[in-house]
């Protein structure tokens, strides 16, 4: 059930394989890498880089706990750097990289606007017209990509003030860059939100049982919508880091993030068929991914290598997690059963 | 079944409507020359859609990694026709329809003893296969594909002289699909087989109950959508006359909307070959319709986009007129 009611100890028992692969990659790339990879100025990148990849992975967590998905969440956060990019460039007539802070606030409240209109018309073609949410989604992300390059003529963007590339590239507190501090933030608010509101109850609830909820009076459409609402948010909030740590945007940027955040959510734990996953498991498998990825970097591999990799990984993960019986035959036949009783929810045509 | 009820019937209704309004715009649309352009282009695509169908019917998530298999499969076959110096394109088709097979068996016997969702474990393949196809070929474009593709490629029945003095006719490619069309029509709707996909697709618990074979099945399912994969790849080669190992992938999104707009349902155990040509048709009339209309191609990731959204939308309500309809019916 939900994960926020589990005693502490249960809870971190739950969490043991990711941070035993956790501790097992640290070991192993700083192996690997002496000196290098435990370098302060490598655990400074490391946590530079790792918000866009957590911040979309915990996006993509998010719709999956009602049995969703969100294939748009990369294609989002281009959108809104894009739209927010424009409106600056608009706004100061060209000269974007000298716009003052009103400026600057106002074109990124434009871009979350644009942001959040995309992910009513989400919430609604899924909420309201049932469909299944991996279309919806990809509909949606083929939209907002082609915007981006209508929009952009496929150019790239570039030239921002020093505010939004301190955004990204930034650090106010010591070392610690902003990104990171921005993660944090979101870590914790999302934790109240998903483990600690009547908006989290509903959403696990939703997605572990869709009917159940729907006989306990939950406006089961209102929780898909702000679902939604907060997936993209997430992702309006990755657009505005990517555009200081890029300082640029572009329709293309990330592209392949799509299907290593849904690896992440694979590795974290989350049910793809909804209600059940933590927001520790997300965040540790993120940590995990951008180790493995920012270590083979510093090895100097093959980038294609490191593609071929990732797929290896996945087939390892799910070799080891069928092993250790957390994916059984049983827990696939529930799987199954509640994936039907979805189908039930949205009656099928009879042939 | 109500003709008026089918999604084939919308999907029929929707093309019709694009194809009248291109014509309206640009009358070069309704040629002969046109028309076979536009199933040339669509036959890639085309045979993609059956493997996709059959994975989608089977149930679970859709098969991502048929683009990847494609690319080695079609990667492979050149290299090896070029080693030999020549050859003939039924050897390529055979080369690749066997690795195309086994590549594709690999997912199914993962999903199998695994148990996870075929859209993880296919991410994971995809990677795998095309991430070592890089490194192996060190991404070399292969800009020169022995005659036998050329030969294929370049057939044409009905071959006729145009306005223009162009020869046009009906290319091999839409015969391949249409014969892969008739060869999956048949193994759904006639055979021992079909029945027992759709069984898996409706409730695997219920197929096993009833003695369905689900790993012989499955296994089935997913070297057929490889073995497809290895033909698209072929077809593929000899449309472009090229092998660029990443000049497939890309398309998998685009095919799977197809696949689903022309009916199939991605909860398993719905769809029709019928539906599914419309589908890829549908999306190659709209983009051959945005060159004749003379609409830049940056607007053809948004037409396709509202045309998912829009399809799906009419879908839905159809759906939901249905239920009414069955609700009332049931009603004392």
């Amino acid at each position: 059930m939900k994960p926020g009611h589990k005693p502490f100890l249960q809870r971190l028992s739950a969490d043991a394989p990711l941070l035993f692969i956790l501790i097992a990659m640290v070991v192993l790339m700083a192996l690997l890498l002496p000196g290098r990879f435990l370098a302060s100025y490598n655990l400074v990148n490391l946590a530079n880089q790792l918000p866009v990849l957590a911040l979309l992975s915990i996006g993509m967590m998010v719709s999956m706990l009602s049995g969703g998905i969100n294939l748009a969440i990369v294609a989002a956060a281009n959108f809104t750097g894009i739209v927010t990019a424009l409106t600056m460039d608009w706004l100061t007539g060209g000269a974007a990289a000298t716009a003052g802070l009103p400026v600057i606030l106002l074109s990124m409240a434009v871009g979350l606007a644009a942001c959040m209109v995309i992910a009513l018309l989400t919430g609604f073609l899924i909420a309201w017209l049932e469909i299944p949410p991996i279309l919806a989604t990809l509909g949606v992300m083929m939209l907002l990509d082609g915007l981006s390059i209508v929009m952009t003529r496929g150019y790239t963007l570039s030239g921002f003030p020093p505010f939004v590339v301190e955004i990204g590239n930034g650090s106010l507190f010591w070392a610690i860059p902003n990104a990171f501090v921005i993660l944090v933030l979101v870590i914790l608010a999302l934790h109240f939100v998903l483990n600690r509101s009547p908006f989290g109850f509903k959403l696990y609830m939703l997605g572990a049982n869709p009917r159940a909820a729907e006989y306990s009076n939950i406006d089961t459409r209102m929780v898909l919508m702000k679902q939604y609402a907060l997936s993209f948010l997430l992702a309006a909030l990755t657009g505005f880091i990517m555009m200081g740590q890029f300082n640029s945007v572009k329709a293309n940027y990330a592209e392949s993030y799509v299907l290593v955040t849904v690896l992440a959510c694979f590795l974290g734990g989350i049910n793809p068929f909804g209600g059940d996953g933590r927001l520790s498991g997300i965040v540790l498998a993120a940590v995990i991914l951008q180790t493995i990825s920012s270590g083979v970097n510093l090895l100097g591999v093959d980038p294609f290598f490191v593609t071929a990799m990732w797929g290896a990984i996945i087939l390892i993960v799910i070799a080891v997690s069928h092993l250790t019986g957390r994916h059984s035959i049983q827990a696939m036949i529930r799987a199954l059963g509640l994936g039907r009783d979805k189908a039930a929810a949205r009656p099928e045509t009879k042939e | 079944m109500k003709l008026f009820q089918r999604s084939e019937f919308y999907l029929v209704v929707l093309i019709a409507l694009i194809c009248i309004f291109i014509t309206s715009q640009n009358p070069n649309f309704l040629t002969l020359q046109n028309l076979y352009g536009v199933l040339r282009s669509a036959s890639v695509n085309g045979i993609f859609a059956v493997g996709v169908l059959f994975v989608l019917i089977l149930g679970g998530t859709p098969d991502v990694s048929f683009p990847a298999i494609a690319q080695v499969t079609q990667y492979v076959a050149v290299l090896a026709l070029i080693a030999i110096g020549g050859g003939n394109i039924a050897l390529a088709f055979a080369i690749a329809i066997v690795l195309g097979a086994v590549m594709g068996a690999l997912n199914g016997i993962i999903i199998q003893i695994f148990r996870v969702t075929t859209i993880v474990v296919t991410i994971a393949t995809f990677n795998l296969y095309f991430g070592m196809l890089y490194v192996l070929s060190r991404g070399d474009v292969l800009f020169e594909v022995p005659r036998p593709f050329h030969d294929f490629g370049g057939t044409l029945l009905f071959a006729r002289e145009g306005a223009n003095g162009a020869v046009y006719g009906l290319s091999l490619l839409p015969v391949l699909w249409l014969a892969v069309m008739i060869v999956g029509w048949f193994i759904l709707r006639r055979t021992m087989l079909g029945r027992s996909i759709f069984a898996m697709g409706g409730d695997e618990v219920s197929a096993v109950r009833i003695g369905v074979n689900t790993f012989a099945v499955r296994l089935f399912v997913f070297s057929f959508v490889g073995a497809l994969a290895g033909i698209a790849g072929i077809a593929h080669a000899s449309l472009v006359l090229s092998a660029i190992p990443n000049s497939i992938v890309g398309v998998e999104l685009e095919v799977i909307a197809a696949v689903v707009l022309g009916g199939a349902s991605l909860f398993g155990g719905k769809g029709t070959v019928t539906g599914t040509m419309l589908g890829v048709l549908l999306f190659a009339i709209l983009r051959n319709g945005l060159v004749l209309l003379n609409i830049s191609s940056y607007w053809y990731d948004v037409t396709i986009g509202i045309a998912i959204i829009l399809g799906m939308s009419a879908n839905a309500w159809q759906r939901r007129n249905q239920v009414n309809v069955a609700v009332e019916g049931e009603a004392p």
